[in-house]
């Protein structure tokens, strides 16, 4: 049960006793929000000072678009950036805590189609233009317009200003997820209309206008951003940095050398098991509750995995413990299904979940006359060990492998031809419902899913259509139990890329994990102090 | 003619109508379909490539229905060579087109990253010529001595080493264990100039230390060879010119024709030297979106960046060729000749 | 890929007569048999080694060995992140090397020696039409091509062999066009066109046996070249697709763990500089004999 859904608490009001009523005042007393953005520094932190934070290229270090939350390809890859310059309506914080930023609660209608959100009053863009309902409904209907695949993926009948601090979202269908998925989105970045319509597009991606804690000094795409404190913050006595500067290196390794030699105080997303160790010698190392577990899809429209033995030989065959020891020194946890620990209705052991059993799984390679798999899995060093780590596992059941990693575009190339057997890949999100979720990996609708199971697709859409937090998590457990059954895909372990900062730099997400939004969590950079 | 009044410098009108002049408008005319073959060359290898720019950009998400429409707008479902036209005939206005990625016009992100990679690659030859000149010249002096032993020693090791290998250690030694030099990194000219000279040490050090390997073993070569074998060298000593001024007024010169031939050579392989070191330092110069671009099918930013080298690479060329016969007039009358 | 072409390095003529000194016989042998013995040694290691004496497979390493550190039992190496024996993969990955930087050599001696050879000696026309071509893919950059090879025929040996020979046959193509036209103008060419020899005896008998020695010196000098190319094209993973080792490659992955295994790129590193300092110093040494012949 999470606190600030607030059709549970609704529920729990109007359908309470007496005695219930008393504790519902409680609870219906704290509203729809949660707790205000106060970092758990036992010290206070240091007001002013500047920091450089270094990003990996390959992902958050590129932003060859700009920062236009309606162009930016890139989207949620580049969220520290757009969190820095943009804020956001919702901020997903700590231990999975829902924080208001710019908009100070939400509420959902009780069939779920129907979605307001209030904003916070009193807000002004760098740029003078009042941060109201009309610029935020305006935002949205861009973003709904653009081209870009970046957009968000609701199921929009109308946006509007139900009020001057009110803005009301209309869905075609229920939609429980809509704010887990807002984190996710692009529409949690509002920018400035007037800034927007007065340079033009081309030059508001470069030097983006919006309220959040800092403003843009000066931006070399997909290289080095600068920023600086926004002096009108709503918040008072944020952000505690004077600057902030973002930096792209190379790789891991760079990042690690980078900052021994002090020319970055973070780096975000370290994902190298041996760096991480060898980092924690002389840095902070905080590793962030994973929410994408990695998972083997299997594609059962072909062969050889259109045959359920040829699945549950593969699931025989595979004992991710050792794999997690030797390769990720044991860094993440083991997974069964779809959710991690940071992110809702975490369910860390599936009932029913095949075991490790060689000798099964050699039987039925026998009783298969031998299996031949071609495992293939996006270009970067997590994912291809795991897939040779995988290809010497299944040696011993007798499975020939042959691997192969693949860019962006050839990963794409892949799934649309149809003759993909094997992917390593991640499945899940904060919610499942959003993003990169489930439905992404296992519903027949998706292009990237190797599942087509009216069955399962019935219990993803229940489960993304209601608001009922308990019989969200029931039917996700079904979903990840019967994907068990099915053998449709083993899971292995819930991979958070990890954050490193000099000591004396504190935050959230630095000095504390935060839930993975995507993969790799927002870190809330009007928290982030430099005490050095 | 006499050779001594060709030889003297200022005579403008017998410049132009020489056989030198004639020489320099019959490779700048032979440079053309050089450049035109080279842009062809490029457009075609990008679309052979499999996938698109389309694709690319909206990425794993995006329907064919998406992708499509996005080629209409970027002109990819036109004919290739309607798009070559298009293309060649906005390079002859100076338009390069707008890259495919961000819809940033080529010539604006050329301009940002363009000034980072010649000021690397202008420190880089700087660097390599003057210390070859140095140490070939020591070498040259006491043929087998200290210095050309050392000579030989430092440049076989420069020829050998891959020029990545030598980024990581150079990194490694200077910036991580003696922090001397930043590790990554660009701060520009304007900002500071020392700062900006020491951001670029260590890239320049990693691509000029192969440079000046061949060098020096070119120029230690052709000196020693010339004060062996030539007769004016021997003419030189017997009428008692001290031994440093022969080797450096005479031999040196000449030699350096040799070397100003190699450095154009040199040119166009540095596109991929330059696309492997900038990266590992985190510049951002040309190489740093060069393999980028080539992946992401932004075919006017390749087509931008290779034009770039391309004349460079030719002009250059045309250029010391120019000189090697300005200096040295057996060239151009054997080329009337001929 | 900063490795230029050194053709400049060879004599201007072929045929200058040098002043004669005492032989010292054998010093020069020393300088031919070190580097040669050295290069035959390592040829012979990455070639032979694993069909005498068991050393474990260069891929499908068992995790639980991952991360070994050097003169571990059984691993002398040591092991990498995956738990492939790093020795093996040394060897294995000597033997890419090899292959490709004999491949690109021969073919570019081959074809660019050809090519060269005939334009040098048949002047005019055809001259100028092999020189633009040549020229432009010299200023053509080489990393576009061998980055589009790579992307559009996937990754692997063979394509590898084919990016890097587009270069190694213009640089052959110099070289012997440079030899061919120093050779036009000597008197027994002069001689052996009166006698009346023509065009494909011509080059056959004259030509080729005079500018042979220049491209096989060359050649040495190219395979070196050539083998830190297919390491840079590894290294930008475009070469040898993993997990099938190559020096380059290796490099590469290890270039992800320096600051906590150093070993796995400075190995290679080693290896890979041996081979090219051996293969450079043959090439002087084989020059300087034959310079004198």
């Amino acid at each position: 049960m999470r606190l600030g859904s607030t059709g549970n608490v609704r529920r729990f009001c109007l359908g309470g006793t007496a005695l219930l009523l008393a504790l519902a005042v409680a609870a219906c007393g704290g509203g729809s929000s949660s707790s205000s953005s106060t970092p758990a520094a036992s010290t206070a932190p240091h007001a002013g000072g500047s920091l450089t934070v270094l990003e990996g290229a390959g992902f958050a270090g590129d932003w060859p678009d700009g920062l236009d939350p309606a162009t930016n390809i890139n989207g949620a890859a580049d969220q520290s950036y757009m969190d820095a310059v943009y804020g956001e309506l919702f901020e997903l914080g700590p231990k999975g805590a829902i924080i208001d930023d710019l908009a100070t609660g939400y509420s959902f209608s009780n069939d779920a189609k129907t979605i307001t959100i209030t904003l916070r009053q009193g807000v002004t863009f760098t740029d003078g233009t009042p941060f109201n309902a009309t610029a935020v409904v305006w935002n949205i209907q861009r973003d709904l317009k653009s081209a870009c695949t970046c957009k968000p993926t609701w199921p929009v009948k109308s946006v509007s200003a139900a009020g001057p601090y009110t803005v009301t979202i209309n869905l075609t269908l229920p939609d429980g997820a809509f704010i887990d998925q807002i984190f996710d989105s692009t529409a949690d970045w509002i920018a400035s209309p007037t800034a927007v319509q007065k340079m033009g597009e081309k030059a508001f991606a470069i030097k983006p206008v919006g309220a959040g804690p800092f403003t843009v000094v000066s931006d070399t795409l997909s290289s080095q951003l600068v920023l600086k404190k926004n002096p009108d913050y709503w918040q008072q006595g944020r952000p505690y940095l004077d600057s902030l500067t973002f930096k792209t290196v190379g790789s891991d390794e760079a990042a690690y050398e980078a900052m021994l030699a002090g020319q970055g105080q973070v780096y975000e997303d370290m994902s190298t098991p041996s760096l991480l160790k060898q980092a924690a010698q002389h840095f902070n190392v905080e590793n962030q509750l994973s929410t994408s577990p990695y998972d083997l899809q299997l594609n059962t429209l072909a062969p050889p995995f259109n045959n359920k033995l040829a699945r549950e030989a593969i699931y025989a065959a595979t004992n991710f413990a050792p794999i997690l020891q030797h390769v990720f020194n044991n860094l993440y946890p083991v997974t069964q299904g779809f959710t991690g620990p940071g992110g809702i209705c975490y369910e860390p052991t599936v009932p029913g979940y095949p075991p490790y059993d060689l000798a099964k799984a050699q039987s039925l390679v026998k009783q298969l006359g031998g299996l031949t798999v071609n495992l293939g899995t996006i270009q970067n060093l997590v994912a291809q060990e795991t897939t040779e780590a995988l290809q010497t596992e299944w040696n011993a059941a007798g499975i020939k492998t042959t691997i192969a990693s693949y860019p962006l575009a050839g990963l794409i190339a892949q799934f649309t031809s149809k003759k993909w057997q094997a992917m390593v890949q991640t499945a899940g999100a904060f919610d499942p419902a959003a993003g990169v979720g489930v439905g992404f990996r296992f519903s027949s609708m998706s292009p990237f899913s190797g599942v087509h199971d009216p069955h399962l697709d019935t219990l993803l859409n229940q489960a993304a259509g209601t608001v009922d937090m308990s019989q969200r998590c029931t039917l996700y457990n079904q979903a990840a139990a019967y994907i068990a059954q099915q053998f449709y895909g083993p899971f292995y372990f819930g991979f958070a890329p990890a954050n490193i900062a000099v000591k004396g730099v504190t935050g959230p997400g630095l000095t504390e994990p935060l839930p993975a939004v995507v993969v790799t969590p927002t870190i809330l950079w009007e928290d982030v102090a430099n005490n050095s | 003619m006499a050779v001594a009044e060709e030889l003297s410098a200022g005579k403008a009108s017998r410049v132009l109508g020489s056989p030198g002049a004639r020489l320099a408008g019959r490779r700048l005319l032979a440079a053309i379909p050089v450049l035109l073959g080279v842009t062809f060359l490029t457009y075609v290898v990008m679309n052979l490539l499999p996938g698109d720019a389309a694709q690319e950009l909206l990425g794993a998400n995006a329907t064919p229905a998406e992708v499509h429409q996005l080629e209409i707008q970027l002109h990819l479902n036109e004919s290739f060579w309607v798009r070559y036209g298009n293309w060649l005939g906005g390079l002859l206005h100076g338009n390069l087109g707008t890259s495919l990625s961000g819809g940033e016009p080529v010539t604006t992100i050329l301009g940002q990253r363009l000034p980072v990679t010649a000021e690397l690659l202008l420190y880089a030859f700087v660097a390599s010529i003057v210390f070859a000149v140095g140490l070939a010249v020591l070498a040259a002096r006491w043929p087998n001595g200290l210095a050309d032993r050392f000579s030989m020693v430092v440049s076989m090791t420069g020829l050998s080493v891959a020029p990545y290998v030598l980024a990581l250690v150079l990194i490694y030694v200077f910036a991580v264990k003696i922090q001397v030099f930043p590790a990554i990194g660009y701060v520009p000219l304007t900002q500071s100039p020392v700062a900006n000279i020491r951001s670029l040490t260590l890239p320049a050090a990693a691509i000029a230390f192969p440079l000046f390997s061949v060098y020096t073993r070119l120029l230690r070569a052709d000196i020693v060879e010339q004060m062996q074998r030539e007769d004016y060298i021997v003419t030189a000593r017997a009428k008692g010119v001290r031994p440093w001024r022969i080797l450096i007024r005479h031999a040196l010169r000449n030699s350096l024709f040799g070397l100003i031939t190699l450095i154009g050579l040199n040119l166009g392989a540095l596109v991929g030297a330059v696309a492997i070191i900038e990266p590992i330092f985190s510049l951002p110069g040309v190489g740093a979106i060069l393999i980028s671009s080539i992946t992401n099918h932004d075919v006017p930013v390749v087509e931008g960046i290779v034009v770039v080298f391309a004349v460079v690479v030719v002009l250059a060329n045309l250029l010391t060729d120019l000189l090697y016969a300005a200096l040295d007039p057996r060239i151009r009358y054997e080329r009337a000749a001929a | 890929m900063s490795a230029p072409l050194p053709d400049i390095l060879l004599p201007p003529e072929v045929t200058a007569p040098k002043p004669l000194r005492a032989r010292r016989t054998r010093g020069k042998t020393l300088k031919i048999a070190i580097p040669g013995g050295l290069l035959i040694l390592i040829a012979a290691a990455c070639f032979v080694w694993p069909l005498v004496y068991p050393v474990p497979k260069p891929v499908g390493g068992s995790i639980l060995d991952a991360g070994l550190p050097p003169f571990s039992p059984g691993h002398l190496f040591g092991t990498d992140p995956v738990g492939n024996d790093i020795f093996s993969r040394i060897l294995y990955g000597g033997r890419v090397s090899f292959e490709v930087g004999f491949a690109v050599t021969a073919i570019g001696l081959v074809i660019g020696g050809l090519l060269g050879m005939v334009a040098g000696y048949w002047g005019g026309g055809v001259d100028a039409a092999v020189m633009r071509v040549l020229d432009v893919l010299i200023a053509f950059p080489a990393l576009v091509l061998a980055l589009a090879i790579a992307e559009g025929l996937g990754p692997s040996e063979l394509h590898v062999i084919w990016a890097l020979s587009v270069f190694s046959i213009p640089a052959f193509g110099r070289v012997a066009r440079a030899a061919a036209l120093t050779l036009r103008g000597q008197t027994f060419m002069l001689a052996a066109r009166l006698a009346g020899t023509r065009g494909g005896r011509m080059l056959a008998r004259h030509i080729l046996p005079n500018i042979m020695p220049q491209l096989l010196t060359f050649s040495l000098l190219g395979v070196g070249v050539a083998i830190i190319l297919e390491g840079a094209l590894s290294f930008l993973g475009l070469g040898i697709p993993l997990p099938e080792p190559s020096w380059g490659s290796m490099i590469a992955q290890g270039q992800g763990t320096l600051s906590t295994q150093p070993e796995l790129v400075l190995i290679p590193s080693a290896f890979l500089f041996v081979t090219v300092v051996a293969l450079n110093l043959l090439g002087d040494a084989l020059r300087e004999r034959w310079a004198i012949t």
